[in-house]
């Protein structure tokens, strides 16, 4: 079952790559979206089969390598986290591999497209699956791998090109990260098998190791090291340039990669290696403060923004940052709870977004559109359940999700914690400000497209509106529903388990009502549901003590998320015009919130130009000059003189020939003589 | 002792060369004497084959000299090899006169070959 | 001293009488016939030489040498006649057309090939200098008067009068190195010079004596830097006939080589292996090198030759048995390669004229595939690319050279190999990748066609059974060092 919701995306994506030409776009179509809704499906099943038997389990398929101590084994470790992400990968995949029959029907490609979404989920499953390192490695830089394919999808497109090349290079520096990462986790622990490194992390919390010098922490060093990884996946600040770029892909990589499942792996990495943060104070500070001000940046970020679906990006990058300062207060459930929620409002939005563009055919921004929410109803109406999500108003997914991040960081009561607060507030203040700034400049007021595009308005084909439908379901339902497995329960977690794993024995005696009823008590709460796969110091558990935190901390956020869709309903419907205003005089402000900071040009000059100059340099001097100059291209020009010379001797006159005849006779001669001293 | 004896099988090679040498300075001096010398440039040219002996090489003339004179000197040399062989036919025996008669074959058939090919007929 | 003889003491040659015969026979029956004389004569000859195959497989091949020693048959002779008869019948199988076509159908041409083969047959089952150099010699006048054979065309007469001049010069060195080689050794005889060599060191004048007769051979093989001949007369040449070249005469010339350095001069190995060696990198070279710049065809495969011919020596400078005999397999293997590949030169013709630059080959690949193909596989072939015949001969030579520690000359080879690699390819690039000219014309005749194919059958499926090649040129190669 396991390998069945592994490898059918796999399957698909090599009969679609190989076979894509005989088979035909129809052909690939079939294949893939029948392997994605296989897999989503067994994901379903194999999620309650692990969390409500409670039975995580590892499945070795075969080893990859070994040398030394070292050993890396292919395997499939799926415990309660990893259900969680088969399953959220898994439908958001079917879902956007569904959607893009619609959205990609007047493509070329469309064999290729479907063959790299197939390819890109199985490297995903791969990542979330794997039960080491190396694996995680492996499925980290697939996931590369395929972003980067469909980032640069629309191949023709130089600025396509260049958001690929670029993804691809940000998420490098991060990768190097990840992979010193791996290796000091090696040298330290002996092994990069997530359980024999959980079990040894304890003893390990004291030791320091010696690094150029300088004593350092060793697990503050592997999870900072991990972290430069995870922050160049979830596009963290500094590293988070790409991802707004990687918005020339089709929207449905947007929403299917870089808002629902690849950005979310950094996530997903340090909830994995909960049990080693737990045991690195620091680095979950580290971790705590970079998520808030990326959260923060972003949401600023996303005020200005005119593209739809950069405005949305810079939402993902914000909702990212939530997600990480969630991990660094160390609620992990919390953080992986809103990632699941996030991956549904946040897919809905960019496929929403998508059904808008492939409406207004092709038109992306904000300032062409207008005044067609009576044209595409459905669309507008699944857009707002999408934004109410993302706002965390009541009842909706994001409400649950964010709610409870933000009281964790409120209950940490440690300055990190603290600044994480006042930051995500701020942040959810603007989020649901832009939110209803899109919504109001894409469907109301006057249209400002021409007539010829408004002609044109229509809404999406059912097969893409179906799949918005499931997304919307998740979007609205799933904060309410896994609220109380996923972060509920109040007591210290290590008794917690204990007890439940007694529990599931009485459970599997007897399938009696009663003692159903008590086990859906146990499930229905964080230990239950989480079993070992995350792992909270009993100190650190603020998703305890978030649920003792004072009334107005409850509070504050939905307010703020009301607050902001009235500002916005002020400022853009209210008064229109106000806001151009308001940017005049905030002018610096505005420039520096739309120019995002300034990140791009900042790089740009410290490390692309520098780059590119050291680059041309060893190009043209080093291997142009030196090595093509001698090498190959010198031996060849070489080769060709000799050659020329040889045929000049071939002067076709029978006395040189002669000549040449003798001289070769009385050299072998000579020859003989002075070696022999005859 | 032995190289004496073997010089002295060289002897009448020896006496063979100076009677030659004698015979023609005596014909030379001889014809000097009785002779009438009346020269003129035919007589004091050089007799070279019926060319002039200090001419340029290059000039043309007929390659069916060479034809003849090539398939004279196969026959000069088959009547070479035939003269050791009949002295010798004695005690050579029967393979000796087969592989003769062997090689006379192989020439008859170049024969019927140059004849046939009308190697032979000067126009 | 009498000469002892029995006829039962002919029978090892009963191949070569057999061709005796034969040629006078088709003398006499070509004069006889006027019109078409020379297509059956093909065909007489191409049946002569399966015969004398026949009788080549029926003679006992481990005799002792017969006729006072001057003609042995051992197992060298006899797998070398075996190719070289095979390669002969190829050599006519390709001309019977080609003769029409440049309307130089004249009888002559089969005997010539005859006697060439007689004469081939000789150089390889000689067991004395002179008997040696008749055969050569009889070889070698015929060739003289086959690359002539055009003789209403300046270029095959100059290429007949070029070949004819340089190979008085050589077959001079070759007889005065063997003179030097009797007066210091008293014999003729290669087992009594092996005698009289056994044990003492060599003298001067006998390692002159040698390096001339080396010089002599080294000519016929056409190693550098007595090679000058050899593009101009491949090129000059009618094509039949370089496909003759190619094809036959070097096998007899090696063959004859590696017996007379293993069987007489086998005790001053170290002299003559140091002469082989600068022979044989100076041949890869040229071979290599020079290749690069050519356009013809046919000059591009004389120094194909040339640098074969030095992969050739440097098995032979390894001096060992495993050495020989993976030359002899080399020849094999080059042998079917040439005659496959010549079949392709040979067809090259438009509206009944011939073509002879790469440049004709354009986009073979479109108008003429599985010609392309052909030729493609016979270049990869040649250059030594596996899994094709050619890789396993180079691969052996070079194996044998290592084993004899010569490692320098093993890398250069190999070196050599990839600079000539590139000529090759270049046909291929040509055929595949340049603009298609008008399609050659098809009529190419059953005997060219079965030749091409059978080379590139053997090309293409050696390596399922490489087995029996491999362990009968061995075989034959022991013989060399049996005695």
């Amino acid at each position: 079952m396991e390998i069945l919701a592994v490898f059918t995306p796999l399957l698909g994506f090599l009969l679609a790559f190989l076979f894509g030409k005989q088979m035909g776009d129809r052909g690939a179509q079939f294949v893939t979206c029948a392997g994605m809704s296989v897999a989503a499906f067994v994901s379903v099943v194999l999620f309650f089969d692990v969390v409500f038997d409670s039975d995580p389990r590892t499945i070795q398929l075969a080893t990859w390598m070994t040398a030394g101590d070292f050993s890396v084994n292919w395997a499939l470790r799926v415990d309660q986290l990893a259900a969680v992400m088969i399953c959220v990968v898994n439908i958001v995949s079917a879902c956007v591999h569904f959607y893009s029959i619609g959205y990609m029907a007047h493509d070329s490609c469309r064999a290729r497209f479907m063959s790299y979404l197939s390819l890109f989920t199985f490297a995903m499953l791969m990542l979330v699956t794997s039960d080491n390192l190396l694996q995680l490695f492996f499925g980290w830089e697939g996931v590369g791998v395929a972003s980067y394919l469909l980032i640069g999808f629309w191949n023709h497109k130089h600025s396509a090109n260049a958001a690929a090349v670029k993804a691809f290079i940000v998420n490098r520096m991060g990768d190097f990260g990840l992979a010193l990462g791996v290796m000091s986790a090696f040298v330290i622990f002996g092994s990069v098998q997530f359980d024999a490194m959980f079990e040894k992390a304890p003893e390990l919390a004291e030791v320091n190791f010696m690094f150029m010098g300088h004593s350092v922490h060793a697990l503050t060093l592997i999870c900072l090291l991990l972290f430069i990884g995870a922050c160049g996946k979830s596009a963290q600040l500094g590293l988070h340039t790409w991802l707004p770029d990687a918005m020339e892909g089709p929207t449905p990589v947007s929403a299917l990669i870089h808002a629902a499942t690849m950005v979310t792996a950094g996530v997903f990495l340090v909830a994995r290696m909960s049990p080693v943060f737990e045991y690195a104070p620091f680095a979950l500070e580290v971790v705590t403060v970079v998520g808030a001000l990326t959260a923060f940046v972003a949401a600023t970020i996303g005020l200005t923004q005119f593209d739809i679906k950069r405005v949305i990006a810079y939402s993902t990058m914000s909702q990212l940052g939530y997600m990480f300062f969630a991990l660094g207060v160390s609620a992990y459930g919390a953080a992986i709870f809103h990632l699941m929620t996030h991956a549904f409002f946040k897919a809905l939005l960019f496929l929403g977004a998508g059904s808008v563009i492939h409406a207004m055919s092709d038109e992306q921004d904000m300032r062409n559109m207008g005044g067609i929410w009576k044209l595409i109803p459905t669309t507008y109406v699944l857009m707002w359940i999408g934004s109410l999500a993302l706002a965390g108003i009541p009842f909706f997914a994001g409400y649950y999700s964010k709610d409870i991040i933000l009281e964790s960081a409120f209950a940490a009561h440690s300055g990190a914690g603290e600044f994480a607060y006042w930051m995500g507030i701020a942040a959810a203040l603007m989020t649901a400000f832009y939110s209803w700034r899109l919504i109001f400049m894409t469907f109301h007021g006057a249209p400002r497209a021409d007539e010829h595009v408004m002609a044109h308005v229509h809404e999406s084909p059912p097969v893409m509106i179906s799949s918005l439908i499931i997304l919307a379901t998740g979007a609205i339902f799933a904060g309410a529903l896994f609220y109380e497995p996923f972060v509920a329960g109040d007591t210290g977690g290590h008794e917690g388990l204990q007890i439940i794993s007694h529990e599931i024995e009485i459970e599997r005696e007897v399938e009696a009502p009663v003692v159903e009823e008590e086990h859906e008590e146990n499930i229905w709460n964080r230990f239950g549901f989480w079993g070992e796969s995350l792992k909270v110091l009993p100190e650190h558990d603020t998703l305890a003590a978030a649920h003792h935190v004072p009334e107005w901390v409850k509070l504050l956020p939905t307010f703020m998320g009301v607050l902001g869709i009235f500002l916005a309903w002020v400022l853009y419907i209210k008064r229109a015009g106000v806001a151009t205003r308001i940017a005049a005089v905030a002018g610096p402000l505005h420039r520096l919130f739309f120019h995002k900071w300034y990140f791009d040009e900042l790089y740009e000059t410290l490390f692309v130009r520098n780059a590119w100059r050291i680059g041309r340099a060893f190009s043209l001097k080093g291997d142009k000059q030196i090595i093509d100059g001698y090498g190959p291209d010198g031996i060849a020009a070489w080769s060709q003189r000799v050659a020329s010379g040889i045929g000049r001797l071939q002067t076709g006159c029978l006395y040189h020939y002669a000549f040449a005849m003798v001289a070769g006779l009385f050299g072998i001669v000579t020859w003989f003589f002075l070696r022999a001293g005859f | 002792m032995a190289s004496e004896q073997f010089l002295a099988d060289y002897l009448p090679i020896l006496v063979f060369l100076v009677i030659a040498a004698g015979l023609s300075c005596l014909m030379i001096v001889a014809s000097l004497i009785v002779g009438k010398q009346r020269p003129d440039k035919e007589k004091l040219s050089a007799y070279e084959c019926g060319f002039d002996a200090f001419d340029d090489a290059r000039s043309k003339f007929d390659v069916r000299f060479y034809l003849v004179s090539i398939l004279f000197i196969i026959f000069d040399l088959e009547i070479a090899f035939l003269f050791p062989w009949a002295v010798a036919l004695k005690e050579i025996g029967a393979f000796g006169f087969w592989s003769m008669m062997a090689f006379l074959g192989v020439l008859t058939v170049g024969f019927i070959y140059e004849w046939k090919k009308g190697a032979l007929e000067w126009e | 001293m009498m000469p002892v003889f029995s006829w039962a003491s002919l029978s090892p040659a009963l191949p070569e009488l057999f061709l005796v015969m034969l040629g006078m026979v088709m003398v006499l029956a070509g004069l006889s016939q006027s019109e078409g004389a020379a297509r059956s004569l093909c065909r007489v000859a191409i049946g002569g030489f399966a015969l004398a195959l026949m009788m080549l497989l029926g003679v006992n091949w481990d005799s002792a040498p017969v006729m006072n020693g001057m003609f042995v048959m051992d197992h060298f002779a006899g797998f070398m006649k075996l190719l070289i008869l095979l390669g002969l019948m190829a050599a006519v199988a390709l001309s019977v057309r080609y003769l029409e076509q440049e309307e130089i159908d004249r009888f002559e041409y089969p005997i010539l090939i005859v006697f060439a083969g007689l004469g081939m047959m000789l150089m390889v089952s000689a067991h004395n200098l002179l008997a040696m150099y008749v055969g050569l010699e009889l070889q070698s006048l015929s060739l003289y008067v086959l690359a002539a054979f055009r003789r209403n065309h300046s270029k095959s007469s100059e290429a007949g009068m070029k070949y004819f001049v340089l190979g008085a010069l050589a077959s001079g060195m070759l007889l005065f190195g063997a003179s030097l080689v009797y007066g210091y050794t008293g014999a003729l005889g290669f087992d009594a010079i092996s005698h009289a060599l056994a044990g003492g060191k060599a003298g001067a004048g006998l390692v002159i004596g040698l390096v001339f007769l080396l010089v002599g051979l080294a000519f016929k093989v056409s190693a550098v830097p007595f090679h000058m001949w050899t593009p101009d007369v491949y090129e000059g040449a009618p094509t039949s006939v370089t496909a003759l070249f190619a094809i036959v005469p070097k096998i007899a010339a090696m063959g004859l080589l590696m017996r007379l350095l293993t069987e007489p001069f086998g005790s001053i190995m170290p002299e003559w292996q140091q002469v082989v060696w600068v022979l044989s990198l100076a041949s890869m070279a040229v071979g290599a090198f020079a290749g690069l710049v050519q356009n013809n065809i046919k000059r591009l495969l004389a120094y194909s030759s040339i640098g074969n011919m030095g992969y050739a020596l440097v098995g032979v400078a390894a001096g060992t048995a495993s050495g020989m005999g993976a030359v002899i397999l080399y020849l094999a293997i080059y042998m079917i390669m040439a005659a496959g590949t010549f079949g392709i030169v040979l067809s090259m013709r438009r509206g009944g004229r011939a073509y002879e630059d790469i440049e004709d080959l354009s986009g073979l690949s479109r108008t003429n595939p599985l010609m392309a193909w052909t030729l493609a596989f016979l270049m990869f072939s040649m250059s030594g690319i596996p899994p094709l015949a050619g890789f396993f001969g180079k691969l052996f030579i070079f194996q044998a050279a290592i084993a004899s520690q010569f490692y320098v000359l093993a890398v250069l080879g190999v070196l050599c190999s990839v600079v000539a690699a590139y000529y090759y390819l270049r046909v291929i690039k040509v055929m595949f990748f340049d603009d298609p000219l008008d399609a050659l014309d098809s009529d190419l005749g059953f005997s060219l066609r079965a030749v091409v194919f059978l080379s590139i059958a053997f090309v293409l499926f050696f390596i399922f059974s490489p087995d029996t090649l491999v362990e009968t040129s061995r075989n034959a190669a022991a013989a060399l060092f049996a005695g």
